[in-house]
């Protein structure tokens, strides 16, 4: 599902994020700035991302709640310039009706 | 809420307030937030004996861009040094899923660093899980708000 998430900025699709988002999920970006499940599928509509590698994962499970942390980077196009990224994130996940849905991530940009 | 082990002049006046929630009663926001506020004290006092009782042990943090364990931010807390710094608690909202609780909120760090003032206002989302009848920190985390 981790992977889902990343594809989904890569090829501009947001329902298959959807299915996998709680409705209350909650997102803390770099910048500080809270965006819920709404908010982020609108933007995965104008993600500039055209590669996103996972360079680790590791995954905390809690009974019904993991917790699945790790880093990864971004390769894109912004206004005609490519940039790279490197981001480090902490992603909750619950098991709710019988299927896994993110609740919160946090990621922040994180040096090479 | 958190910090990283300084001297900490801790102002609460109530500011947390519970929020949302989803499958749980206001006992168990009332319980997030008061052990949030513990959580802070303890740090200020580098309280590490209190920090491992409410921290799991497979904790997760990330702040400053990396990844940190509780093994880590719990020897940050031990050598942290006597620089004075200020936590100020702003809002926080708790929600509730069973036995998880997420809390979103903000605090304002006010410091001195290389003879300057600086102030930072963070941006904080923290998981807690009930383990046996107590809440555990499981994952923590803050971002600088910048825009």
């Amino acid at each position: 599902m981790e992977h889902v998430w990343a594809q989904a900025y890569v090829t501009k699709d947001p329902k298959a994020l959807a299915a996998v988002l709680d409705d209350a999920f909650v997102c803390v970006t770099s910048e500080g700035k809270v965006l819920t499940k709404a908010d982020v599928l609108a933007d995965v509509k104008t993600s500039t991302a055209l590669q996103i590698l996972t360079e680790s994962m590791v995954v905390h499970l809690h009974g019904d709640t993991a917790i699945v942390s790790g880093s990864f980077r971004t390769k894109g196009i912004e206004r005609g310039r490519p940039y790279g990224r490197r981001e480090c994130f902490v992603d909750t996940w619950l098991y709710k009706n019988e299927r896994w849905v993110s609740i919160t991530t946090m990621v922040t940009f994180a040096g090479d | 809420m958190r910090a990283t082990g300084w001297l900490l002049i801790f102002v609460y006046a109530g500011l947390l307030s519970g929020g949302a929630q989803e499958g749980g009663g206001g006992s168990a926001t009332a319980a997030i937030l008061t052990l949030e506020q513990v959580w802070s004290v303890a740090e200020s006092r580098n309280d590490n004996h209190t920090l491992d009782g409410i921290f799991d042990n497979a904790l997760v943090y990330i702040k400053d861009g990396r990844l940190v364990t509780k093994g880590e931010w719990l020897s940050r807390v031990r050598l942290a040094g006597t620089q004075t710094r200020e936590i100020v608690p702003g809002t926080a909202r708790v929600h509730i899923f069973g036995s998880t609780a997420i809390v979103v909120g903000i605090y304002r760090e006010i410091g001195v660093k290389d003879g300057k003032t600086f102030l930072t206002q963070w941006r904080f989302i923290d998981t807690w899980v009930n383990k046996k009848g107590s809440w555990m920190l499981v994952a923590a985390g803050a971002s600088p708000i910048t825009k």
